[in-house]
Parts: structure tokens; C-alpha cells; sequence
């Protein structure tokens, strides 16, 4: 219950695994709690009667099935109990109109994934290092 | 006074010897008619020097007297006793006298002098005066709009009847055959000119045409004339034949026939030269007036000409057509008479500007009541005015439906844009998707092929653990080709802004990334201070990138790499290396995306970089090409704005 885990908003099953296995060659034995789109994602992150705490930390995709991945973060920004929670974009868009937005809607980072599979287990690795490891979150604000 | 001359009696001598010398031939008449003194002048005159005479009655020694002046005058004389004058022509010598009547109570005296001669010369003189009236005459109706069959038909006329021939005939020449063709005969006509072509010989028609007259005072034995037979069997002595026009341009012939003594008379030739050089001219006048009139009639404006006091002296058929008269009937009428309405009367007073002013001008005017718009122009010439009117209603119908397109257009160019805009944001909505979903399964191809290789690498034999790593290396190709692809895309559609751009500034910038990406390097790069442009600094930046990359990439194999990026003239600039170069036949591919002129093992690359190049040049309007030959470098040369574009 109190476990902490990392929410992967993904809908490809494919990078789903990749993702998983990056973590894994990196040696980040968080869980990871993954949603396929933005509205399972929704269900986990809003929903009155959710089973499990909030994620420590949110890896985003952008192009999501129902809810797109922007949608989701304007979402989850705007919602006082996930406000705070270190979001990062993995996308494999880098097109300036999403960076532009994803920063304007107040994400944490943006990483592009890289194609190459080596350069993907470096970015998540750093990712992982970064969030889980060294950034320090904001405290819980109700107890 | 007179009756101090006459003589009292002419029997008183010595009055005689006095009479005897003097010149005028003298006789007198007793109250009985006989002839009673005659002195030796009026023998020779009379042609009665060995006759006696006197005693004789005056009518029995001169019976050709009788009946004619000379008796009537004298009786006339005897009877009312009044002294007279009178010129008559004597039958008996055939000459002409003045004579002088002195009646008396006795008889008559008489005296007499031969003026033929004076006679002669006034009877030539009155018939060449009245030949040249005829011929002035002629002259005037030749200039007038007659048709030349008629024209020829007047010439023959006037010479038949005052040179008195029996025969002349007129042959126009065919310039293009060259020869002569009947045009009108007169007179025996038919009889003597039975063929087109004159009776003559080859070598006398050259004669005519070459500008030479022909005198034949007896055609039976004149080798010129070919028919001769028929000419004698006519009476025809003698022949004259005159060229009409000159030998520069020949126009007719015209032979007149008739007697010796008709032919041989220089007064006559004379006047058949007259006739003749008037229908040259009229000829000639008349072809050039109907080229003038083909012309005016052929050209599509209505055509006015006017003296200077406006008055129509010539109509082309459409402007008669347009004022709805007969063109020979507007022939001198006044252009005022068509000033009835107002915006007739401003084109008349055009006209009058122009003759006044000798100033041109065009306008164009509606007529409601014909409900055409009429564009004319007036021009002046010496002497007078020349109007063209011509119908614009098309024109005027066209001009206003382009206007009508044009606001039409306008909308539709609104709508089409609008509708563009759209399918642009399709089109980027399209490329984002690319992006993503390419780009997916690639990481997956790659990812697990990785995966493969750590998880199974004792299962996997050598080759196949090279075949991933092909299967991996094609994927991480794929994924550049899409990054290019997409590059190029936003290049194309990104917003311009026309800045000042340091070009050189740029290029150094691009050439120390290429050495901190690549440090194992040691390329030679110059480039020149002061080159500038106008343009979008992150498109310039993109096109030196990919410039300075392709020299820095190319130079690989070279021993001593060079790079040169300079200018060759204001707003055109050039990237130049000493590198692989390539082969000139290929250099229509250059620019094309995915052209590869290297293969991959060679030079990698995606082919995407120099169409990239090209986009950014023309979208900046400028131009590019490239230069170079397998491994002596290549030069590359674009130009680019040197000041910002207007903006529309």
C-alpha cells in the first residue's frame, strides 16, 4: 500500500515491455503500474475509490487513445492531489508545438525515446536515476 | 475717212500704177456685174494671170462665186451702199481672203488679200484649244471614281472625234504575264483587234514597254505589224502607237489607225500623247486608290477622311455602314451633320481639335440608342482629319465580367484558402502521427532484437547474432529517414521572416559543432568575414548545416581536407570542398530527396539533406546548383535575398 510505483501511461504494448525491460537492465525495481490510455489512466489518478495511493512519479506517452496524453497532463495538473507529482513526457514525437505544450501545461521533463534500444535504456536509466533516486517530491500535504 | 480711200473711178489713171503695186489683190464691178479693172496681185491670187477678165461678168469668170458669200456680200454692198468686211474661204483657189466691199453708184471696188495661212493658224490654234479643253475635260472625269473599262472607252471616244480616225484601241499590260491584253477597242473595233494581244511583233512590244512611241506611215510594208493583210484589207495606211505610264511601270498601249496624213500630223500625235499620259495616270492613281481603298476597306475600324473644313472625301464601307448611308452619297457632306445629339457633337468637336490643333486623341463613348460602346481615334494628316471608330461593346462586355470574375475570384480564392488552411492542418496533423507511429515499431524491431541477442546470445549462432545487428542497424536507418522526412516537411510549411542574416556568423557556428562532434578531424575550413543575407536565420542555419556537413562528411577520405565557404557576388554564396566530388552526370539528381549519389558503406546519409537545401533556397527565392567531379570536391552555390522582399 504505501509501495511506491511508477504509473506508465502507454498505450503500445511494444514500448510497454521495452519500458519495462529498460528498467529492469537498469536495475530500477520499482513497480510499474501501467495504463493503456488516458482514461484508464484517469480512472487510477481520479477516481474516488481507487485501490492504490497515488504513483511517486508519471511517465507519459503523448498520443494516447480517448484521452490524448496533453489532455491528460492539463488533467492531472489541474487536480490539487496529483498536482505536484513529477510527470515526464516519453515520446517519440519531437515536434515544437508538443514540447511548447507539454512544458506550458507544467510537465517535468521532456525525453524523447530514442529508436536505438542502447540509447533507450540510457535515457530511461537517467530518467529513472533522476526521479526516483535523486530528486527529492513535494510532501504529501494531507495526512 | 473711207470715202477718202475710195477711189472714184477705177478707170482714172494714174491712179492705176499706184494700184498695181500695191499688194492687195484689187478689182472693181460696174452696176452690171462685170468685171472692169483687175489688177496683176489679183490675177496671181485668183490664179487668172493669163486670163482677160475684164469686160466679163464677174459670176461667169468665178461661177464657184455664185451662191456663196462673195455674191451675196456683194450684191448685199451694191444695194444698200455700205462699205464691208468679211473672211471667206474661195472655192475657186481653194484659199482663204479677207475681203474689203467699196460700193459706189457705179459698181464696186474691191480688194482682197490671202489670209489662209493667218486662218490656218487660228483654226489649228481654236482645234488645239479645244482639244486640250477635251482633253482637261477628260483629264478631270479620268481622276473621278469612273471604272477603267469606261475610262478607256472616253480616251478612244475623244480621239475618234477630233482626230477624225476610223480606229484606235487601248491593251492594258499584265505586269505578271508580261504582256498586253486588249482592254477597249473603237471605231472598226472587232475588225481590225480580232486577238487579246496587239498586232505587232515581239520586238515593237518590247519597244512600248520599254518606253518608245511607234510612227507607221504605211503599215502594208512595216514588218513591225503583224497583221497586215487585214490592216490593208481595212484602208488602214498608217499606225501609231503610244506606251501609257512609264518604262519603269507600263500600264497600256494605245494605237490609233487612219490615213497617212491623219498619222503624219504632229498636232495630232500630239493629243494622243495627252490622252495618253492622262490614262496612264488615271490608271495608275485609280490602282493605287483601290490598294489604298483595299486597305482601308480591309481594316476592321470604320475609317472617316475629312478636309480641313470637315467635309467627308472619303468612307470606308463599315463607316458608312455605321452612319447607314450610301459611302458615295457621304462623299463631301459636312461631319457637323452628325452632330445632332451631345455625344456626337464632343466627337465632332475632336475632329475639329485635331485640325485646329493637329492633336490625335481616342476616346470611347456609349450611343444608348445603339446601345454599343464605339472607341475612336482621330489623327490629323496635312490637309486634313482621318477618324477610326471601332465597336468595343465586346471589349467593354469583357472587361466587365472580368471585373465581375475578379471579385468572384477573390472569393474563391478566399474560400480556397480557407479550405487550404484546413487540409494544412490535416497535413500536420498527419505528420505528427507519422512521427509517432513510425517511429514505434522501429524502437520495437530494435528493442527486441536487442533483447533477442542478450537473452539467447548461447542459442544464437554467429551469423545469426550478425543478422540482428543488421535487422537493428536498418531500423536505426528507417528512424534517421523519418527525422529527415519530417525535417524537410516542416521546412517546407515553416513561417518565413525576412531578418538580416550573418551568414558567415552562421557558418562558423555550424563548423565548431562539426569539430566538437568530431574531434578526431583536422579539416582546413576558411570562411569569409561579411557575408550577408536576408533571410530566416534557422533555415539558413538548416541549409549551412547540411552544406558544411556534406563537405565535412565528403572530405573523409581526402589527405589534406579543405572547406571554403565564400561569396561569388552580392546575395550569392558558395560551399566548396576538395572531397569525394561526384560525377556531373548526376547532377540533375543532386536535389532530389533520397538521391544518393554515394552508397551508405561509402557515406552515410539519408538523401534528404541537399533536397532539404533546396527547399530552403527557393523558399527564400533563390537559386542552387552544384559543381564538381569524382574525388576533385564539390561546390556548391545558392543565393539568397540581399534585402527583404516587399510584403504584399
Amino acid at each position: 500500500m504505501s509501495r511506491q510505483y511508477v504509473l506508465l501511461i502507454e498505450d503500445n504494448d511494444d514500448d510497454v515491455e521495452l519500458t519495462k525491460r529498460a528498467f529492469a537492465r537498469n536495475h530500477i525495481l520499482n513497480e510499474i503500474v501501467v495504463a493503456r490510455d488516458g482514461a484508464e489512466a484517469s480512472t487510477l489518478l481520479f477516481s474516488d475509490d481507487r485501490e492504490r495511493p497515488l504513483p511517486q512519479f508519471i511517465l507519459l506517452d503523448l498520443k494516447l487513445p480517448k484521452i490524448s496524453g496533453l489532455e491528460l497532463l492539463e488533467q492531472i495538473r489541474s487536480d490539487p492531489r496529483t498536482a505536484l507529482i513529477p510527470t515526464v513526457i516519453l515520446t517519440s514525437s519531437k515536434q515544437d508545438e508538443d514540447l511548447l505544450a507539454g512544458y506550458r501545461l507544467g510537465v517535468n521533463s521532456y525525453v524523447r525515446k530514442p529508436v536505438d534500444f542502447n540509447e533507450f535504456v540510457e535515457a530511461v536509466r537517467q530518467v529513472g536515476l533522476y526521479w526516483l533516486v535523486l530528486n527529492q517530491p513535494a510532501p504529501v500535504e494531507n495526512a | 475717212m473711207a470715202e477718202a480711200r475710195t477711189p472714184d473711178a477705177p478707170s482714172s489713171v494714174p491712179l492705176g500704177d499706184v494700184l498695181e503695186r500695191i499688194t492687195d489683190g484689187i478689182f472693181a464691178l460696174d452696176a452690171d456685174w462685170r468685171i472692169v479693172y483687175v489688177n496683176s496681185r489679183a490675177r496671181e491670187l485668183l490664179d487668172a494671170r493669163n486670163r482677160n477678165l475684164i469686160g466679163e461678168l464677174y459670176l461667169e469668170a468665178f461661177p464657184r462665186a455664185r451662191d456663196a458669200t462673195f455674191e451675196r456680200e456683194y450684191g448685199a454692198a451694191m444695194a444698200d451702199q455700205h462699205p464691208r468686211t468679211f473672211v471667206e474661204h474661195s472655192q475657186t483657189v481653194n484659199r482663204w481672203f479677207e475681203v474689203q466691199v467699196y460700193p459706189s453708184p457705179d459698181g464696186l471696188s474691191i480688194y482682197f488679200r490671202d489670209v489662209t495661212e493667218r486662218i490656218e493658224a487660228e483654226r489649228e490654234l481654236a482645234e488645239r484649244a479645244q482639244q486640250q479643253d477635251a482633253l482637261i475635260q477628260f483629264g478631270r472625269a479620268a481622276l473621278g471614281r469612273i471604272a477603267t473599262g469606261r475610262l478607256m472607252g472616253d480616251a478612244l471616244e475623244l480621239l475618234l472625234t477630233y482626230l477624225d480616225l476610223p480606229s484606235a484601241e487601248i491593251y492594258l499590260y499584265d505586269a505578271d504575264a508580261r504582256r498586253y491584253r486588249l482592254g477597249e477597242v473603237a471605231g472598226l473595233g472587232d475588225a481590225v483587234a480580232p486577238h487579246d494581244a496587239p498586232p505587232l511583233s515581239d520586238d515593237a512590244i518590247a519597244e512600248l514597254v520599254a518606253g518608245h512611241f511607234i510612227v507607221s506611215e504605211d503599215v502594208s510594208k512595216d514588218a513591225r505589224f503583224t497583221d497586215r493583210e487585214t490592216l490593208a484589207r481595212l484602208g488602214i495606211g498608217a499606225a501609231y502607237c503610244v506606251p501609257v505610264g512609264t518604262s519603269d511601270a507600263p500600264v497600256a498601249m494605245l494605237t490609233l489607225y487612219g490615213s497617212r496624213e491623219a498619222i503624219a500630223n504632229a498636232s495630232h500625235r500630239r493629243f494622243a500623247d495627252g490622252v495618253a499620259t492622262t490614262l496612264g495616270e488615271a490608271i495608275r492613281a485609280k490602282v493605287a486608290r483601290q490598294r489604298n481603298r483595299e486597305i482601308l476597306e480591309s481594316i476592321n475600324d470604320a475609317f472617316v477622311a475629312c478636309d480641313s473644313d470637315l467635309r467627308i472625301t472619303y468612307v470606308n464601307e463599315r463607316m458608312a455602314q455605321f452612319w447607314g448611308m450610301r459611302a458615295e452619297d457621304l462623299i463631301g457632306m459636312s461631319l457637323e451633320r452628325f452632330a445632332q445629339r451631345s455625344e456626337d457633337a464632343d466627337v465632332i468637336a475632336s475632329y475639329r481639335a485635331a485640325v485646329e490643333a493637329r492633336k490625335s486623341s481616342s476616346f470611347e463613348t456609349f450611343m444608348p440608342d445603339r446601345q454599343r460602346w464605339f472607341e475612336t481615334r482621330v489623327y490629323p494628316f496635312a490637309g486634313g482629319v482621318a477618324g477610326y471608330v471601332r465597336d468595343i461593346t465586346r471589349r467593354k462586355a469583357a472587361e466587365l465580367q472580368i471585373r465581375e470574375l475578379n471579385v468572384d475570384l477573390e472569393r474563391r480564392v478566399r474560400e480556397r484558402t480557407h479550405q487550404l488552411e484546413l487540409a494544412n492542418a490535416d497535413l500536420e496533423s498527419f505528420s505528427y502521427s507519422d512521427s509517432h507511429d513510425l517511429r514505434a515499431p522501429l524502437r520495437a524491431i530494435d528493442g527486441f532484437s536487442q533483447a533477442l541477442e542478450e537473452d539467447y546470445k548461447a542459442t544464437l549462432e554467429g551469423e545469426g547474432l550478425r543478422y540482428l545487428e543488421r535487422v537493428r542497424s536498418a531500423a536505426r536507418r528507417m528512424s534517421d529517414l523519418i527525422d529527415a522526412l519530417l525535417d524537410l516537411a516542416r521546412i517546407a510549411r515553416r513561417p518565413m521572416s525576412f531578418v538580416p542574416v550573418d551568414v558567415s556568423k552562421i557558418a562558423r557556428g555550424v563548423v565548431e559543432d562539426l569539430r566538437r562532434d568530431d574531434e578526431a578531424r583536422d579539416v582546413r575550413v576558411m570562411v569569409e568575414n561579411g557575408l550577408h543575407a536576408f533571410g530566416e536565420p534557422s533555415l539558413v542555419r538548416a541549409c549551412l548545416d547540411n552544406l558544411i556537413g556534406n563537405a565535412w562528411k565528403f572530405t573523409r577520405g581526402t589527405p589534406a581536407p579543405e572547406v571554403h565557404v565564400g561569396s561569388a557576388g552580392p546575395g550569392t554564396f558558395f560551399v566548396r570542398d576538395n572531397g569525394a566530388g561526384f560525377d556531373m552526370t548526376y547532377a540533375n539528381k543532386l536535389f532530389g530527396a533520397f538521391q544518393r549519389l554515394h552508397s551508405p558503406e561509402e557515406f552515410e546519409g539519408t538523401g534528404v539533406g541537399l533536397a532539404t537545401v533546396a527547399k530552403i533556397v527557393t523558399r527564400h527565392g533563390g537559386v542552387i546548383s552544384g559543381e564538381g567531379s569524382v574525388g576533385r570536391g564539390a561546390t556548391f552555390t545558392f543565393t539568397l535575398p540581399t534585402e527583404a522582399p516587399e510584403r504584399q
